[in-house]
């Protein structure tokens, strides 16, 4: 037979692998920009090299891996990654410490284990944990222009000024001398947008209630709040775009909603903090939109998600409150990562005309 | 499953309930909706497969050079499950042969050829007074006569559905308007225009059936179609359903769900739990043969795609060839890249166009490439689980795809993929590309194709069992008869010719050996002393 046979279906749907990473990119761009407007050109920086030293591994490793160049590297996956691993960068760290972890989130976290579709963990969240076990004080601290955080009428961030400071901070080489550095990072130390409320977050937000600060004043004081409302529409656009379920998002908020709230006590001088700080004064938007909903890594039958982000809402309060790491969402989202394979075993939808969903080792029914 | 409990379910009143899953293709319906249902001029040869339908093949009464008429019987139904087949215009037999038909397995199929002779001389048609005044048996008769099967696509013969429904005891009867594939608009145009028809065949079907109640199911986008219904359901005890416009709610399985809200049980049959689901287009069939006579020589089928410049429904005589009804539209062979027969979701790709219409034909769609361009290569699964959320059966298709690319066939029938209808919804929505319904065909086939395996090994295991057994047996005989010829050779020949006397006179014979050795001794012994 000469006529090259297709079998159905015939017909396709218009969305394709490589324009939802694109649009994952695309959702991320409100959170980007607002936080480049509060907190300099830090986090682009960052973007930057993670997404360029991403292309250059990725391009390695599949020739590594004798794959189709072109092929592979145009599904946009290590551009999801290197972005979303830029975000989660402290703004402000050396240029190697970016490379050496998106590095690790692309050799180790991605293709050792045979690359898109078969990694068990979040690539990005593998590279930011190696980081932060390995590199425990860069990754704490984030350094962001001074004078941002000093005065909020008279210094932008996006001017000459801030982005000599961010290229500096990020290239310290480029200095003339090792002063100036020095000068740039004292005192500009602050909590990564992934570490929370019990670092300075909690405390720059309580003083931005006090004062009364307005909402969009260019401070780093509210700037937090912005950066997640920025996440949320993201995400929200997503969910629009049904580029992900509600499911994952959905069940983390508001785990981490009724945590916070069944916990807070007014006037009391512990941590735990009040449900918008837990919502907004930390990363809980783009964990719940942005990270624990990469689908390769997560559990895949509804119910599955929703006990999925159950567990990963848990994990990043209890990291948050009574954790030693500073960081929650990484960990906690890694830890989802290892139930994903047991959720999607025992949470499987009932089939039509059955019964109930079958179990492990169960024998089937004949006849 | 308890039928009271069901019935009781089905007695509540009847609303549209949600599927499982589903997916809203892009309809492309309009474009041959434009014009009304065309009839076809009688093409020069007809080919008339023997099997249309699932079951056994019919079995031919005429012979080649005979003539025949319209509506004759050229084929009866021979064995379980068969069909038969009547001529759809007259003319003469050409031949009784192997011809290319469409299918999935073997592409030559025995086949009548009949040479229309263009006269379309018809034979009398046994008209009935009044079907009302017939019995139920009588009604099945005459639809089993009729050479009807499922005009849906299924090809199940109507009589035998019916037949076994009456047996089991049918509460609802659903007759399926709903035509989700996204291209086909036969049954859509059919009800536009033969509304009246539809439902008097809806009415037959029920009272052939004994069905308490009756239901046409159809999209609620289908505006012409649904009013026509309503106007035609003025003064009938049919009811009407609007279903929702969604992929695939016209399958057997997911109609049943979107009417009565009841799943069909994995190991049973919609009977099971007093349903019944009719085609359309099987209701029209139906209201043709009872009330006119006619038998099932011609349906309604949709002509469709680019290359087509005036794509539209024509009621077609079986037999005729792809090819013809192709031309009747004005095909653009330059841009004609393949055909389909069925949907564009489920339907079969054709080899070639020279192959005939048959019963169960309700779209051929001429491909072009700018509407149907080649498969994209495959990339990764991402696990997105759009496939998931698209599964109407609730599957999930992007384990059963791991599972299928490892061959571990234990875990795919733990995911029950026998529960796969093959909609396509899954390989629809997969945003990387990736042939997934192909999965899981070759993973069905490796499934039957083990379970023969283990069959045969069973069937050959037990067969040499017992070989080994019967040898083990024989050579035990021949042990025993051995012995007994080095042992005694003449005693075992002598033993063939064996009688009471004979042995008593040798035990007395033994006996008084035994006496005279022991007397011997004794003598002897007093001897020494």
């Amino acid at each position: 037979m000469t006529i090259a046979l297709t079998s159905s279906p015939m017909q396709h749907g218009q969305l394709e692998t490589n324009r939802l990473m694109l649009l994952v990119i695309a959702a991320c761009l409100p959170g980007v920009g607002i936080g480049t407007w509060f907190f300099g050109y830090g986090i682009i920086i960052n973007i930057t090299l993670a997404v360029l030293a991403a292309m250059v591994l990725e391009a390695m490793l599949l020739t590594l891996r004798k794959r189709d160049l072109k092929f592979y590297l145009s599904d946009n996956s290590a551009l999801v990654t290197a972005v979303l691993f830029g975000i989660a960068m402290p703004p402000g760290s050396p240029w190697w410490l970016v490379l050496a972890g998106i590095a690790f989130a692309i050799v180790i976290g991605k293709h050792a284990y045979g690359g898109l579709g078969q990694n068990a963990f979040n690539p990005a969240m593998c590279g930011y944990l190696f980081l932060l076990l390995s590199f425990p004080l860069q990754m704490t601290s984030w350094h962001i222009p001074s004078d941002a955080i000093v005065d909020a009428a008279n210094f932008s961030p996006l001017g000459w000024q801030g982005l000599r400071q961010s290229m500096l901070l990020s290239f310290p080489f480029l200095a003339a001398d090792a002063a100036t550095v020095q000068a740039t990072i004292d005192g500009l130390a602050m909590a990564t947008p992934l570490i929370e409320s019990k670092m300075a977050a909690q405390n720059a937000l309580l003083t931005a209630r006090d004062t009364d600060l307005p909402l969009f004043a260019r401070s780093s004081d509210t700037g937090w709040e912005m950066v997640n409302i920025g996440y949320l529409l993201g995400g929200l656009l997503l969910l629009y775009k049904r580029i992900i379920s509600w499911h994952i998002p959905v069940s983390i908020i508001g785990t981490v909603t009724l945590l916070s709230l069944l916990m807070y006590a007014p006037g009391s001088t512990s941590i735990v903090g009040t449900t918008y700080l837990h919502l907004f004064g930390s990363a809980t938007m783009i964990g719940a939109f942005f990270i624990a909903t990469d689908p390769v890594s997560a559990a895949t039958s509804n119910l599955g998600r929703i006990v999925y982000g159950i567990i990963i809402g848990v994990s990043i309060y209890t990291i948050r409150v009574w954790g030693s790491y500073v960081d929650s969402i990484a960990i906690a989202v890694l830890f989802g990562n290892f139930c994903a394979p047991l959720l999607d075993h025992y949470l499987r939808p009932r089939v039509y005309g059955h019964q109930r969903a079958p179990l492990l080792g169960e024998k089937r029914r004949t006849g | 499953m308890n039928q009271l409990q069901h019935s009781r379910k089905i007695a509540r009143k009847l609303r549209a309930h949600r599927i499982f899953g589903g997916i809203k293709p892009l309809a492309l319906k309009a474009r041959s909706l434009r014009s009304r249902i065309m009839p076809t001029p009688i093409p020069e040869m007809l080919i008339l497969p023997l099997l249309q339908h699932q079951g056994s093949p019919a079995a031919p009464i005429v012979n080649v050079g005979d003539q025949v008429l319209k509506y004759q019987l050229l084929a009866a139904a021979e064995g379980p499950l068969s069909v038969p087949v009547h001529a759809p215009t007259s003319g003469e037999i050409a031949a009784i042969t192997d011809a290319p038909v469409p299918g999935h397995g073997k592409q030559s199929q025995r086949c009548i050829l009949l040479r229309a002779d263009g006269v379309d001389n018809a034979i009398g048609l046994l008209l009935l007074p009044d079907h009302r005044a017939l019995s139920h048996w009588q009604l099945l008769e005459r639809v089993n006569a009729a050479g009807i099967c499922g005009l849906g696509g299924a090809g199940f013969p109507t009589a035998e559905k019916l037949r076994s429904s009456i047996e089991r005891g049918i509460e609802l009867l659903i007759i399926n308007g709903a035509e989700c594939e996204p291209y086909i608009s036969a049954d859509e145009a059919l009800i536009r225009e033969r509304a009246a028809a539809v439902v008097s065949g809806a009415e037959i079907l029920q009272s052939i059936c004994l069905a308490d109640r009756c239901v046409i199911a159809i999209e609620q986008d289908k505006h012409d179609a649904l009013k026509q219904l309503r106007h035609s359901l003025e003064s009938s005890s049919v009811e009407l359903l609007e279903l929702p416009t969604k992929y695939p709610i016209g399958g057997e399985k997911q109609i049943i769900q979107a009417v009565t809200g009841l799943e069909v049980p994995h190991d049973a049959l919609p009977m099971d739990i007093g349903v019944l689901v009719q085609n359309a287009g099987t209701a029209y069939a139906v209201h043709d043969a009872i009330t006119e006579g006619k038998p099932c020589i011609s349906r309604i089928t949709t002509l469709t795609g680019t290359p087509l410049q005036t794509p539209k429904n024509f009621e077609a005589l079986i037999g005729t060839p792809v090819s013809f009804m192709f031309e009747l539209c004005g095909i653009e062979e330059s841009r004609h890249t393949g055909s389909i027969m069925g949907g564009s979701l489920m339907g079969l790709e054709l080899v070639r166009t020279d192959v005939p219409l048959i019963k169960t034909s309700n779209c051929l769609i001429a491909k072009s490439r700018a509407e149907f361009p080649e498969a994209k290569p495959e990339q990764a699964c991402i696990r997105c689980g759009f496939c998931a959320t698209a599964c109407p059966a609730r599957l999930l298709p992007q384990q059963l795809y791991a599972y299928s690319r490892n061959q571990n066939l234990e875990q795919l029938e733990q995911l029950n993929l026998a529960d796969c209808i093959e909609c396509g919804a899954c390989d629809y929505v997969c945003p990387s590309h990736i042939p997934l319904v192909q999965y899981y065909r070759a993973s069905k086939q490796a499934i039957s194709s083990r379970d023969q395996q283990r069959q045969l090994s069973a069937h050959w295991q037990r067969r040499f069992q017992f070989h080994q057994y019967r040898l083990k047996k024989e050579a035990d005989g021949l042990q025993e008869e051995e012995r007994a010829h080095r042992i005694a050779p003449e005693a075992a020949h002598q033993a063939r010719g064996f009688s009471r006397d004979k042995a008593r006179q040798e035990i007395a014979a033994a006996v008084e050996r035994v006496a005279t050795r022991r007397r011997n001794t004794i003598a002897s012994s007093r001897e020494s002393d």
